[in-house]
Order: structure tokens, then C-alpha cells, then sequence
């Protein structure tokens, strides 16, 4: 059974832009942007499944004053300031029988472009499992959970991804 | 103003033992050479024990000196190691980092072995091997080549390649006494590991884990031990064989934005938020922050290419909330996208660009009466890789002549 609020194309492209937006607000360093685009209870997670120890693991877990606190402080510490950029693909919106609430799967491929000569590589590769409150005026995220198939970073990144 | 080239390649002044000639950094044959007098013939840590669970469990590790090890867990307990090579054809035997295998087979022929090593199945062998009941060859001689393997020191696995080695224990001696409680009093689980490949010398990382002067890389650190009382008191202890413990300071995690005490989870023995870290020749560290115990090891893929992995650990009889506080202790500094690994990992990345490329000596020169930013440990290191190599780190191109290591 089609739930009215699934039927209702409108929502599917408003939780479309959601996520997209919140890819090009980290794209561009807009943390405030972002986060504006997070609910209250907003609770953000980086997991990854590791074969070599069989167990699933957390790089990344904090709630929203968690990651304002995450983007304030990036300022403080060393970096080689590498911009990462997301591509994604939003494959499946499915919605609660409320209407309330959205289940949000996205594939997600960050490629980071070094300063020095531009060259671009490919640096992460996962999905974005996403909860979507449709509570508000505009559809809010309040989870996202970064599942992570690339375990190799390199030097990593103090970037949420 | 700049220095000329040839005040540039002057020896610095200070004694030949405060500093490094690069090419210990960048040179292929030193580097050959590190595998076959160092890695070929060190405990290396491989894994640790709870990544083989159950009987028959098995880990496969990439040793520095070039073999491709198994590591599996035997039907009696006990932890053995391998090289995974088919005796037969030379093909890989087990393909997967960890799994569970009964009989470890071979793809290619269909060749499996035991968890002791031995050859348990052969197809077609008398056909291929025996005339009548004169057999040439038997699967007692078809063996895979065993590796001297000792668990312990928190439980890991350290592996030897070389046959005629002494016991692990008289390779780390008393170094890791200091947190011994902490780490053996109880099993401890392994619940997040990573690896990062960087484009570095594996002697570059180790360097880092063992200064803390570098804690000016780290806003953290400066925040929460740099600023706090009790930190140039910390002292630099060199162990023989080339090891050396950071001594231990109250951490005040508060200090960074969103930080928190760590005293809730803690470890056996642990009060309040200690800080040890303790770096073992030739490339691998225990650092215990109160309720994380981090682990890294190395496997040096070239003079400026390196593995190093990460290990954190909690203890085994963590309830949910004990290892949830674990896991987000952890991941605030630590993991790859922790705070303070990608700079530690940047600063290595960053000399693995310029070391190659135009530096001639590295300087491990700071004397403090070995206090927490004297550069005793690095000074401790060479001398003990200088013992090794039969090369002085500060002019790698003479051999040493006596083979002890240079005074520290």
C-alpha cells in the first residue's frame, strides 16, 4: 500500500534536496549550512565493517552540538586543507505510516583534489542511511549514518564526510 | 639567509649520535638490508588473540621481511603461525584476512593442511607419488614451514621468522612493565582496527610515537597535556633493545571543546586519565589513554612506503555501556577520522615528501634531561639500529666496526 504521503512526488524531491544540499554545504566548507539542514536530535555516525577483526566498528559519533563543536575547532588544528567532494545518489526514500518520518539510502563517492597541482582521487566509498524528519515546515535530517566500504584513507581527514 | 649547498651538507655539530644521515630514510639497500638483519629476525606483532576467537579461526599477516603469514588459532587453544604458501606450487593458501577453516586448502590443487601445519590432503597421491607402496615423496615432507609464534603482553601475537631465535620475553624485556596490570590482569578485545598506507620511512613514524616535542602538532594535546601541570615532569625511560616508555601524566581531556574524563570505562589498575605510551623496537607501540589501549605496528613496504596499523582495545568483559564509552573515547583522537591521527599522519606524509628531496640530516639533538620533549627515544632507537644494521645512522655509508650500539 502506497502511504498518501509517498504518493506525494513533492516530498520525494524536497528529501532529494535535503540530501544533496547537505553534500554541497560540505563541499563548500558552509558548516552552518549544514547544520541549519540537521533536527535537533541530529545524531551523526562514520561505521565501517572491519573483515579483519569480523567486527563492525565507529570512527565518527556525535550528536549536533557534538559536530558544531567538531566544526568550530577545525580552524585549531593542522590540516593539509585537501577539499573533499561528495557525489551521491539518492537510490531509495521510503516513509513511515505516519508521514513523519523518511528512511533515506544514498551511494555515496568522496573524491578529494590536492591543492598543490589539482589532481583528484578517489577517497571513500559507502552510503548514507539516513533518517528524515518530515515534522517541520521543511524535511530535517535527524540521523545519518556514513557506512563506509573503504577502510584506507591514507592520512585520513578531520572531515565529516 | 639560507644556507649554501655545501653548508647544507656539512655534518650538523652536535655528536654523531643526535642526528641521522637521510639516507637511512630513502635508500633501497639500507632498506634490504633492515628486512634481512631486523624484521627477519625481530619479534614482530602480528594480531591480536581476539581476532581468532574460536578453534580454527585464522588471521593472515603480511610480515615486513616479506612473507605472507597465517596466524590460526588450533583445535588445542594454541595460537600457531605459518607462511601461507602451498608447498606444492607456491600459490596462496588462504585468500581472506581472518575466517575459520577446518583444513586450510589450497584453491589451486585442492592441497589442505591442519592447524599443526601438517599436509592432510593430497588428491590423487599415491597416483602421483608412489610406485606401488614406494612413495618418493609423503605428506609428512609436504608440510607447510611453521613460524616461531608467542602470545602475550596483553595478548597479541608476535611472530619470529627466525627459527633460532630467544623468547619474546627477552626481547621486550621490562619495557611494558609499567602497564602490565593494565593489560594482562584481564583478556582484552580488539573493537576497532584500521590501516593507513602513507608514502614515508616506517622509521619516521616510530620517530613520532617516540618525541613528544611533535605536541605542538596537536591542538588536543596542547589543550589537554601541554597546558596542564605535570607535563614537562614527564620522563623519556630508553629499555635494552632499543625500546622506550613515555612516563605517564593526568590527562584533562575537559580542556578540548566537548572532551570528557575517561575514568568511567577505565582499565585494571587505572585511576583517574594516565597517559603511557610505550614504543618497542623495531616498529610498533602501546599507547594507553585510561579506557583505550591503542596499538600500532608497521610493515614497511619500501624506504618510503609503509603500513602502519591501529588497534584499539577495550577489555573482553565490557558490558554494552563500558564499550560504547570505549569506542567514542577512541574515535575523538584516534581512528581515521580522530583529531589528532591525521595530523601525526600529515606530519610523517609531509617528511616522506621531503626527506627523498632534499634533506640531509635529520636532528634528534634536544637534550632535557630525558624529559618528555628530550629526544633521547629516537637517540635510543638508532643506537639500537645501529647494532642491528652494523651501520652508524649518522653516516649509514660506514659500516660500524664493533656492531654495539653508539652511546645514546
Amino acid at each position: 500500500m502506497i502511504t498518501s504521503i509517498a504518493a506525494d512526488r513533492g516530498i520525494h524531491e524536497r528529501v532529494r534536496e535535503l540530501i544533496y544540499r547537505s553534500c554541497l554545504h560540505l563541499d563548500e566548507g558552509d558548516f552552518e549550512g549544514w547544520l541549519g539542514l540537521c533536527a535537533p536530535e541530529f545524531r551523526y555516525t562514520i561505521t565501517a565493517y572491519s573483515p579483519e577483526i569480523r567486527k563492525e566498528m565507529t570512527w565518527l559519533d556525535h550528536d549536533r552540538d557534538g559536530m558544531d563543536g567538531l566544526f568550530k575547532m577545525l580552524p585549531k588544528h593542522n590540516s593539509d586543507h585537501t577539499p573533499l567532494t561528495r557525489h551521491a545518489s539518492v537510490y531509495l526514500i521510503e516513509f513511515d505510516e505516519a508521514g513523519s518520518e523518511a528512511s533515506v539510502l544514498t551511494s555515496v563517492v568522496v573524491y578529494r583534489t590536492q591543492l598543490d597541482g589539482g589532481s583528484t582521487d578517489l577517497f571513500a566509498v559507502g552510503k548514507y542511511f539516513d533518517t528524515v524528519s518530515l515534522e517541520g515546515e521543511t524535511p530535517l535530517l535527524a540521523a545519518r549514518n556514513v557506512r563506509l566500504d573503504t577502510r584506507e584513507f591514507g592520512i585520513g581527514s578531520h572531515m565529516p564526510l | 639567509m639560507g644556507r649554501t649547498a655545501n653548508e647544507w651538507g656539512q655534518k650538523p655539530p652536535l655528536p654523531e649520535t643526535h642526528y641521522v644521515d637521510s639516507l637511512v630514510y630513502t635508500d633501497e639497500e639500507i632498506f634490504e638490508e633492515e628486512k634481512r638483519r631486523i624484521f627477519a629476525k625481530t619479534w614482530m606483532l602480528a594480531c591480536h588473540e581476539s581476532e581468532l576467537p574460536e578453534p580454527n579461526d585464522y588471521r593472515t599477516y603480511h610480515h615486513p621481511a616479506g612473507a605472507n603469514l597465517i596466524v590460526v588459532r588450533g583445535e588445542d587453544d594454541e595460537v600457531r603461525s605459518f607462511y601461507n604458501v602451498c608447498p606444492h606450487r607456491g600459490n596462496t593458501v588462504l585468500y581472506s584476512p581472518s575466517g575459520n577453516a577446518k583444513r586450510m586448502t589450497c584453491i589451486f590443487h585442492a592441497w589442505s593442511f591442519d592447524y599443526l601445519g601438517n599436509c592432510v590432503g593430497l588428491p590423487r597421491e599415491k597416483a602421483g607419488y608412489c610406485s606401488g607402496d614406494d612413495c618418493g615423496i609423503t605428506r609428512a615432507d609436504l608440510g607447510l614451514r611453521g613460524v616461531r609464534t608467542q602470545v602475550g603482553y596483553g595478548g597479541f601475537v608476535y611472530v619470529n621468522l627466525d627459527d633460532d631465535c630467544g623468547p619474546l620475553e627477552d626481547h621486550i624485556g621490562a619495557a611494558l612493565d609499567t602497564i602490565i596490570e593494565q593489560i594482562d590482569t584481564e583478556p582484552l578485545e580488539v573493537f576497532s582496527y584500521h590501516r593507513a598506507v602513507v608514502d614515508t620511512n616506517y622509521k619516521l613514524w616510530h620517530d613520532t610515537n617516540s618525541e613528544f616535542y611533535h605536541d605542538y602538532l596537536h591542538v588536543h594535546n596542547r589543550l589537554t597535556s601541554m597546558k596542564q601541570e605535570g607535563y614537562f615532569e614527564r620522563k623519556m625511560i630508553p629499555f635494552p633493545n632499543g625500546h622506550a616508555e613515555v612516563g605517564s601524566q593526568e590527562v584533562h581531556y575537559e580542556a578540548y571543546e566537548g572532551g570528557k574524563g575517561r575514568a568511567d570505562a577505565g582499565f585494571p589498575g587505572v585511576e583517574g586519565n594516565p597517559w603511557s605510551l610505550i614504543d618497542l623496537f623495531p616498529g610498533y607501540s602501546y599507547n594507553l589513554r585510561a579506557s583505550v589501549l591503542r596499538v600500532d605496528s608497521q610493515i614497511p613496504l619500501g624506504p618510503n612506503k609503509t603500513i602502519v596499523e591501529y588497534r584499539s582495545l577495550g577489555l573482553k568483559s565490557d558490558n554494552e555501556e563500558q564499550r560504547r564509552q570505549r569506542v567514542k573515547d577512541n574515535l575523538v583522537i584516534w581512528g581515521p577520522f580522530g583529531r589528532n591521527l591525521h595530523e601525526d599522519l600529515l606530519a610523517v606524509h609531509g617528511q616522506g615528501r621531503a626527506i627523498p628531496n632534499g634533506s640531509r640530516y635529520v636532528l634528534h639533538g634536544r637534550e632535557e634531561d630525558s624529559t618528555i620533549h628530550d629526544e633521547v627515544g629516537m637517540r635510543h632507537f638508532y643506537a639500537e639500529w645501529s647494532k642491528h644494521m652494523g651501520r652508524l645512522a649518522s653516516d649509514p655509508t660506514k659500516k660500524s666496526e664493533t656492531g654495539e650500539p653508539a652511546r645514546v
